[in-house]
């Protein structure tokens, strides 16, 4: 098949920057295809997909050598425009490319300044597609963030593109979103269209992806097919990339030939294991007082159709100290609302909320930020001053603490922050980002911190180093509640798991309680790990929930195996 | 401290949101709603301009009358009318006031009567218009007549992104808020509390303008892939867009009839 | 297009330019809302309030390319404060418009360096108090042109200066200083060298210099209004003509019309060019191309 798109030996180099972002880098994707790119940040990936509607070299000024092929066009002759015809670019930020007050005139936007005079037809087709058909005459501000990233993909849609690209598709989605935008990109490809995603969650490249693309600094490391890919577990891991758990499973117990990429490839390969006895230690949990209460609180507030909106019905919620909270549930389920509540920042319809023995609705908030932390999902909401040292100390001077100082190279050191000290917060990349907003927040010396989606927009190997600095903070905080679509944060952090639903706490319990209830998670929209759910597959009693957990087992097993053989 | 949350309950997003649509789209229904945005336009150039140059107090009076009744037509709520018409009153006195210190007497009222006039004739002719279009008929208006495509697209990427600036700039506010340290004593008259408040309120800006910085860069780039560098100004693109525009026997009685009114004004006052 | 290199100095991209103008606009007219939403003081006839907070658009001026973050800002400040509020008032904007986006950007070509805290001090204040100025200046000539025999009337023409004058001082005191001095010279060396960047652009550097073409005298000013407006008329004239509903009996009867029309744009162009040209006497010979403000681009 004759390539789509060719790139070869291609060099760039942002203005200002001291070395290259792309290496001489050759690749060709063929027409039709479904292609993940892979690689940590910094390795050049959304660079390389830059180059194929040509905003570099033409938008971007910078060193550039080499040649871009697409449709047989070479990028470097011809404008963006022309090229974005063929080429749809969902960005990461996909909420910024969004420009037009309504869904419709937003799809319609691209073909008709394109002079197309069927504008009209086509954004209603694009709406069709991705299911948003339904909300076509609302405004941006009425949807939710899935749907507006659905949006950012109609509006692309509507010039009918033969590639489609996608920056990080689920990098803020809850998992059942997740799947539908996947979906409908299965669905394009179908038709013909080729994709291109950049993607960490191995787990979607495995169900989804045709073809790898490995990327470090700037290199192609290798392309292959989605399954050989996969199997080069050392090289992935080597570059930070996870490959899919039941691939880790298999490639760690030993499994011969080709490992499984997906659980119906693993149940087969491992049905001879079985699991086995092994006492597990409950760790004891001490019922002090209550840190937090909710009676019966409802939360609701005006809608732009005037119409009140009930965010949480009658909840009522104790959080001891000790207690270590994830709460977890589809986006829109009162996760964020409920903690919200307890920093006064809202306030409650109705009910009583308390705060360490202070009634919220009189307290101002001034004061119960001396007791409660909120972490934004976005870190730069957090970030009020100019530089990461500034920002930190920010509370702390502003109540004249002696040993600001002191602290704050404390928290620098705790955070991994010292050499960013003198940094803007805001120009940080993500994973530093997120330990900076962490560290302004165990500056305010909180008895209880509230975060909401700690690990949401970070590559798996950052998400590993924000889990652990979690733990590490354990010891600093009388309780932490943690609003997650993480499963493998929710797992390995918490010693409670509080799921929602639409507005209500449905099951208040642990991860024992909550991923054996089967339709506990699909009334709620949750995907365990898949470690877990292979383990139930192969039809292990006892529950796995890391791939640590599943070698363990596996071992004592075999070990069993050996002296009873 | 009420003031203040009072002051960030009216800035919750949701509020302004409320508040925007219903500016955007609270007269729809209306004759004036109905006209093509020329004609408004055309009407506007007049009544906008012309009670500058007119001295003739009946005139000057018949102009007002005709626009009670444009902006009663507009339903316009009269609240703001009066408080339109004090205003431009509360001016006068002022002048009036100043003048009488400088030497002057009582007959400065007619002249300043007739100022207020002729303001006020300017002011509920602004007002029938633009109260009577949306920002898709104004946009499109504007476009027509031969303002750059960037002016429309301003208008309505201001439409898409104020809810979200919005908010950030309400989460940035509520960190400095909870983060700092209000002053311990208001002060006389609050002088601390307000100036600490407006103190954030501008310090609040700074990380706003990274952020939006940061924006502003995808949002172009995104432009330039959706064609609008191109087609912002190029004539088949705005023929597509304005192809809805029509002027219709409407807006031709419109115009017709305040001629006639005009004329009519001139001729037996 | 997109296509350029940036070997020139300080010669900005399309989309760079783009990306300034929007960043003011979005920011002006985000703080112009919130001042709009805050309510003032009044002692007697002085005004204590929030008036603007010139030191968005002022701090863009003087990091960026003074004439986009200029015509952003007075854009933004017409598109959120007034078309979204409700309160947008036609011709009255245009005025506004005009003396705003001339001050900010007479203050941004003032600052050779911007890291020269005392350039950018003189230059915030220079930018309200130009701006004041033409403000007042606009609102003398109102009672002017709209008092038959204004000289007639014993002290009235004393009294408007007075009142105008006093409120021009008032502004640029309590403004001026506040809300444009004392933040301007906080953001600007914060800024500086760390907002380019992201937008791709290399910081301002003391040797650069604006092209000569975009500082040009009084005429061109006029000429350009002229121009936008006559453009108006013929764009209007035009595609009214051209229409296909337009009837021909009509064309008769508004002809009259377009004579009045044309009268009056006349007259509202002769008005800003005066003002602008008077206040422009006093004050200094940069001048901005208007004609460029019609093209934003």
């Amino acid at each position: 098949m004759k390539p789509i798109i060719e790139i070869k030996n291609v060099k760039y180099q942002y203005p200002g920057a001291d070395k290259p972002v792309l290496n001489h880098v050759s690749l060709s994707v063929d027409k039709g295809d479904f292609v993940a790119i892979l690689g940590g940040n910094g390795s050049g990936k959304s660079t390389l997909c830059k180059l194929i509607n040509g905003l570099i070299p033409h938008y971007y000024v910078g060193d550039y050598s080499g040649e871009v092929l697409v449709k047989g066009m070479a990028a470097e002759k011809h404008k963006v425009a022309e090229l974005s015809r063929h080429v749809g670019y969902v960005y990461q930020d996909f909420e910024n490319q969004i420009v037009s007050p309504k869904v419709i005139e937003d799809a319609e936007f691209a073909p008709l300044h394109y002079g197309l005079a069927d504008y009209h037809e086509r954004a209603v087709h694009a709406l069709d597609v991705v299911g948003l058909i339904d909300q076509q005459h609302k405004f941006i501000w009425q949807l939710s963030g899935g749907q507006k990233h659905l949006l950012a993909l109609a509006s692309i849609l509507s010039l009918n593109p033969d590639i489609i690209i996608m920056d990080e598709p689920v990098a803020q989605l809850d998992p059942q979103h997740a799947r539908e935008i996947y979906d409908i990109l299965k669905k394009l490809n179908d038709e013909g269209k080729t994709i291109i995603v950049i993607e960490h969650h191995t787990e979607f490249v495995a169900a989804y992806a045709r073809n790898v693309i490995l990327m470090d600094q700037g290199d192609v490391l290798f392309k292959k097919p989605v399954k050989e890919a996969l199997n080069e577990v050392d090289v992935l891991l080597e570059h930070q990339i996870y490959p899919p758990q039941v691939t880790q499973a298999a490639a760690k117990i030993g499994t011969s030939g080709i490992l499984p990429i997906t659980i119906g490839e693993a149940i087969p390969l491992m049905a001879s294991i079985v699991e086995c006895e092994q006492n597990t230690v409950h760790k004891l949990r001490t019922e002090d007082k209550p840190l937090v209460t909710f009676e019966d609180v409802t939360f609701s507030y005006k809608t732009i159709t005037r119409e009140r909106d009930q965010v949480l019905h009658d909840v009522n919620l104790t959080i001891h100290q000790g207690d270590y909270i994830a709460l977890v549930g589809n986006n829109g389920a009162g996760k964020s609302s409920l903690m919200r509540l307890i920093t006064g920042l809202v306030k409650q319809e109705k009910g009583q909320i308390a705060l360490d023995g202070k009634d919220v609705r009189k307290t101002p908030p001034e004061h119960l930020a001396e007791i409660v932390t909120y972490i934004h999902q976005n870190p730069e909401h957090m970030f009020i001053d100019d530089c990461v040292k500034k920002d930190i100390g920010f509370y702390m001077k502003a109540r004249k603490d002696p040993r600001t100082e002191e602290k704050v190279a404390n928290l620098l050191k705790q955070f991994e922050l010292t050499d960013l000290a003198e940094r803007d917060s805001r120009l940080l990349s993500g994973g530093q980002q997120r330990r900076a907003s962490l560290a302004v927040g165990v500056g305010m010396q909180p008895k209880l911190m509230l975060l909401d989606e700690p690990t949401a927009n970070l590559d798996i190997a950052t998400r590993k180093h924000i889990t652990r600095i979690l733990e590490e903070l354990k010891t600093q905080l009388q309780a932490v509640v943690i609003a997650t679509h993480d499963m493998q944060l929710a797992c390995e952090f918490a010693n409670r798991i509080i799921v929602m639903h639409e507005g209500r706490i449905i099951h208040d319990g642990t991860k024992a309680s909550v991923f054996t209830n089967h339709n506990l998670l699909k009334k709620a929209g949750l995907n365990p790990p898949q470690i877990f759910t292979l383990a139930k597959k192969l039809g292990w009693e006892r529950p796995v929930y890391t791939v640590d957990d599943f070698i363990e087992l596996y071992q004592s097993k075999e070990a069993w195996d050996g002296v009873h053989a | 401290m009420e003031y203040t949350r009072k002051f960030t309950e009216k800035l919750s997003v949701e509020q302004v949101k409320i508040e925007l649509l219903n500016t955007a789209y609270g007269n729809g229904g209306t004759f004036f709603a109905k006209l093509d945005p020329r004609t408004l336009f055309l009407w506007y150039a007049y009544f906008g301009i012309f009670p500058w140059f007119i001295h003739e107090v009946m005139v000057l009076i018949g102009m007002f009358l005709f626009m009670l009744v444009t902006t009663y037509v507009a339903r316009i709520s009269p609240l703001i009318i009066f408080i339109l018409c004090l205003g431009l009153l509360g001016q006068g006195g002022y002048l009036l006031i100043a003048s009488l210190f400088f030497g002057g007497d009582w007959t400065s009222i007619l002249p300043l009567l007739i100022l207020t006039l002729k303001l006020s004739v300017i002011s509920l002719a602004s007002i029938t218009v633009f109260c009577s279009m949306n920002p898709e008929k104004l946009s499109n208006g504007l476009l027509k007549i031969g303002l750059p495509g960037q002016i429309s697209f301003s208008i309505a990427y201001g439409y898409r992104m104020l809810p979200t600036l919005l908010e950030e700039y309400h989460h940035v506010f509520q960190s400095f808020r909870l983060r700092g340290k209000a002053p311990e004593k208001h002060g006389f008259l609050y002088i601390n509390t307000i100036a600490y408040f407006i103190k954030l309120a501008v310090l609040s800006f700074y990380p706003l303008l990274l952020s939006t910085a940061k924006r502003a860069r995808t949002t172009v780039e995104a432009l330039e892939t959706k064609g609008s560098m191109y087609g912002f100004n190029h004539i088949e693109v705005k023929k597509l867009k304005l192809a809805g525009l029509k002027m219709k026997k409407r807006d031709y009685y419109f115009l017709a009839g305040s001629l006639v009114y005009m004329i009519s004004l001139f001729l037996f006052l | 297009m997109g296509t350029q290199t940036l070997n020139n100095r300080y010669t900005l991209t399309q989309s760079q330019k783009m990306m300034v103008f929007i960043l003011s606009m979005s920011l002006y007219g985000l703080s112009n809302m919130i001042t709009e939403l805050v309510p003032s003081a009044y002692l007697g006839p002085i005004e204590f309030s929030i008036e603007y907070f010139a030191f968005i658009p002022l701090t863009l001026c003087i990091l960026f390319h003074p004439l986009y973050a200029a015509i952003g800002a007075s854009l933004g400040e017409v598109i959120f404060g007034e078309i979204m509020l409700g309160q947008f008032g036609g011709f009255g904007e245009l005025e506004k418009f005009i003396a705003f986006s001339l001050a900010m950007y007479i203050a941004g070509t003032f600052v050779r360096d911007p890291k020269n805290r005392k350039q950018v001090a003189a230059a915030a204040l220079l930018g309200v108090i130009i701006h004041q100025a033409i403000s007042a200046t606009v609102d003398i000539l109102k009672v002017w042109v709209g008092v038959e025999e204004l000289e007639a009337v014993p002290g009235l023409a004393e009294s408007v200066v007075v009142i105008e004058g006093f409120s021009f001082l008032n502004d640029v005191l309590f403004s001026g200083i506040l809300f444009a001095l004392l933040p301007t010279v906080y953001l600007v060396p914060r800024l500086y060298g760390k907002i380019e960047p992201l937008l791709g652009m290399k910081p301002r550097d003391r040797n650069d210099r604006y092209s000569l073409t975009e500082i040009i005298g009084p005429r061109l000013i006029a000429t350009g209004i002229l121009l936008a407006a006559a453009a108006f008329l013929f764009e209007f004239l035009s595609e009214s003509g051209f229409n296909v509903e337009w009837e021909a009996d009509f064309l008769e009867t508004y002809g009259d019309w377009f004579i009045f029309v044309s009268l009056g744009a006349a007259f509202i162009v002769a008005l800003i060019t005066i003002s602008v040209m008077l206040s422009k006497k006093r004050k200094t010979q940069h001048l901005k191309n208007a004609k460029k403000e019609e093209k934003v681009s």
